[in-house]
């Protein structure tokens, strides 16, 4: 069969040598078609005689437009397949090429708003049309991805550590039985409220659409992050035979409130901005009381992490109000719900107050605890003050602040 | 049952057919043309059914087809078809150790084919290779009769063939040539054992046949929405991907003269 005067239609061409059909020349013709636009042509330059009966009925499995072929003087024939229109994938080819740098691995800008049939694909892939639905619910980019999120998932995974290795566990000294166990209560609490850390933003990660895969990433290392936090918690727990101490109602409300959030931005700001940004001040009191080394350096590590998800919590919450300022209502009412439904807890649970006490005293003896009292009295109004800087940078009016401030748990996170 | 919903008739020739049918009955609802169906276990008992007007529509092969066509006088309606259904092919493959260069060189050797209801690997390869000159009554054959009723739907005595040919039971062999370029495609074809020697001429495939009497509101709505369904939806796609085409297509009636022929001679 031959079409004259089609082979200077001929755009691209491959050299098929003496491959029969599935012999391997398919490896050849299908990514070569791949290239072209529906319509384009591609001329399969072949030296096996079958290719010229296997290659029309390809084209027909596969929707493509089988041209015709002629001799070439060389012995070869030339066959001519013009590119079908079923299954061409979507979108601008990536052909970007860049050095692995930080914050910039991803050359492909985030799209406003995400197509969930693209699924798993990796941004910047071409997508075959036709592909399932996937039941992503997190599509727009104001609503997930804050400018800064790459720079901030880069952090973590230079800033990760070892919760064994990098704590001088060798100079854990036994201390005096009232500091060992409100040493042990404070740790018992810290994991705690971690594993609330941990479960909280696992909820949201599996909504995110892969458009947005730097924040599911970030959300990762701040999970991998948490599960360091727990480990290392439980170890000083443990190391100066203390053990562990008691979990209270108004500790286990308070996080239940936090599971239970079903907005993936009110989760942020609840349990990123608010708690984590309690704890921050939490760990830096722990981290000066600290009555040895590695007391100061885990609570020191682990102040840094949760830093950065101060900083991610942030700087998502700031990114989504200023694409939607009734956000701001809607933030404070989910604080006014949360403290509506922990309204029967007095305070901050007793044993965590008292364990703070004494480790501020440095013991049991009535002036040293009167210190401690006054220095866990200075912790609130800090903590207090601390979380109305934070919520005046995310735009909230003083006002607003203050009432957000005021009803935030007793229990900090 | 409504009086205005279709009745179809399709042959269970795997069980996929049953994911096809209540797939397609439940889009022939969604757009408005209600559908129901029931499965046969051979095209004979099927067309059977439909020629006595128990069902509206069959979704026949093309041997199927033909019979309707030569028991209506010509008279059946032809509804649609596959994109895949046109411009089918058979292919002669053989043995490359066997030095077989032209047709004429398959007298000597032991040709496979499918089952003998297999219109793509046994009817018409063997109607055209005896136009061009074998000699049937003296062909050594080796015949895969598997699944009888199904018309070649399985592909089942198709594979036979090409594992007959892998193994050296026979040295040459036909198949239909989507069979033969799916098994390429997927790698399962031993490129330096066997190749193809031969295509047959074109000839068309797959048909929704209907008595001339079907109500010509309900053959519109079933062709309307046939033919609205769109490789790139994915729900559509799955059923069309199951049952082997990407679009539906206008019936066309040329590719199936060699097959009435192919019936009036005498095939072993």
């Amino acid at each position: 069969m031959t079409t004259p005067g089609a082979a200077s239609t001929g755009a691209v061409a491959i050299e098929g040598g003496d491959l029969p059909l599935g012999g391997g020349l398919l490896a050849l013709v299908r990514p070569a078609l791949d290239l072209l636009e529906p319509g384009g042509v591609l001329a399969v330059l072949s030296l096996s005689p079958a290719v010229a009966q296997d290659l029309p009925a390809w084209c027909r499995l596969e929707r493509h437009q089988y041209l015709g072929s002629e001799p070439l003087p060389d012995g070869r024939t030339r066959h001519l397949v013009e590119r079908g229109t079923h299954s061409v994938p979507q979108g601008p080819r990536d052909g970007s090429i860049s050095l692995p740098r930080r914050a910039g691995r991803l050359a492909v800008p985030m799209p406003e708003h995400a197509d969930p049939s693209t699924g798993f694909a990796p941004r910047g892939a071409r997508v075959e049309p036709g592909g399932p639905v996937y039941p992503f619910s997190l599509l727009d980019r104001d609503r997930v991805a804050p400018p800064e999120v790459s720079q901030l998932y880069d952090q973590a995974v230079a800033s990760q550590w070892d919760a064994t290795r990098d704590i001088p566990w060798d100079k854990v000294k036994p201390l005096p039985p009232a500091l060992e166990q409100a040493l042990g209560q404070i740790m018992t609490f810290l994991a705690e409220n971690e594993l609330s850390a941990l479960y909280v933003p696992s909820r949201f990660l599996p909504r995110i659409h892969p458009a947005y895969v730097e924040v599911a990433m970030f959300l990762a290392s701040q999970l991998a992050d948490e599960a360091r936090h727990i480990d290392v918690f439980l170890k000083r727990a443990r190391a100066g035979g203390g053990g562990l101490g008691v979990s209270s109602v108004t500790t286990s409300q308070s996080l239940l409130s936090l599971l239970q959030l079903e907005d993936f931005t009110e989760a942020a700001f609840l349990l990123s901005v608010l708690g984590e940004g309690t704890f921050l001040d939490l760990l830096r009191y722990i981290e000066r009381y600290a009555p040895d080394e590695p007391t100061a350096e885990l609570t020191r590590r682990a102040r840094l992490d949760e830093a950065r998800h101060v900083h991610f919590g942030l700087a998502h919450t700031k990114h989504a109000l200023s694409h939607d300022p009734t956000l701001y209502g809607r933030l404070e009412a989910a604080v006014r719900r949360r403290a509506a439904t922990l309204s029967n807890a007095g305070g901050v649970p007793a044993p965590i107050q008292d364990s703070l006490t004494i480790l501020a005293a440095g013991g049991a003896d009535p002036p040293s605890v009167a210190r401690g009292h006054q220095a866990f009295r200075e912790l609130l109004e800090t903590m207090h003050e601390q979380r109305v800087k934070r919520l005046l940078t995310g735009g909230f009016t003083p006002k607003q602040a203050q009432a957000i401030s005021d009803l935030h748990t007793p229990n900090f996170m | 049952m409504s009086d205005h919903s279709i009745f179809l008739g399709a042959v269970a020739y795997d069980p996929k057919v049953v994911t096809i049918w209540e797939g397609l009955r439940d889009y022939f609802r969604d757009a408005g043309v209600p559908l129901d169906f029931a499965l046969f276990s051979n095209y004979e008992r099927q067309v059977e059914t439909l020629l006595r007007g128990h069902i509206d529509v069959a979704w026949n092969t093309p041997l199927a087809h033909v019979q309707v066509k030569l028991r209506t006088s010509g008279q059946s309606l032809s509804l649609g078809m596959r994109d895949t259904d046109c411009g089918f092919r058979s292919k002669v493959v053989v043995r490359k150790d066997a030095g077989l260069r032209h047709l004429t060189d398959l007298r000597n050797v032991t040709l496979a084919v499918g089952s003998r209801d297999s219109v793509q690997a046994r009817i018409l390869p063997l109607y055209h290779l005896q136009k061009e000159g074998l000699d049937l009554s003296r062909q050594r054959l080796l015949k895969f009769d598997t699944d009888l009723g199904k018309h070649g739907d399985t592909g089942t005595s198709e594979l036979d063939v090409l594992a007959a040919l892998h193994d050296g039971r026979a040295q040459a062999g036909t198949v239909g040539d989507l069979v033969w370029v799916t098994e390429q495609s997927a790698g399962r074809v031993d490129a330096s054992k066997i190749e193809v020697l031969w295509t047959t001429p074109a000839f068309n495939h797959c048909m929704f046949d209907a008595l001339p009497g079907l109500a010509p509101e309900k053959a519109a709505a079933f062709q309307h929405a046939l033919f609205a369904m769109r490789w790139d939806q994915p729900a559509h796609r799955r059923l069309l991907e199951l049952e082997g085409l990407r679009e539906w297509v206008q019936p066309r009636e040329e590719g199936y003269q060699d097959l009435f022929a192919a019936l009036e001679s005498d095939l072993p």
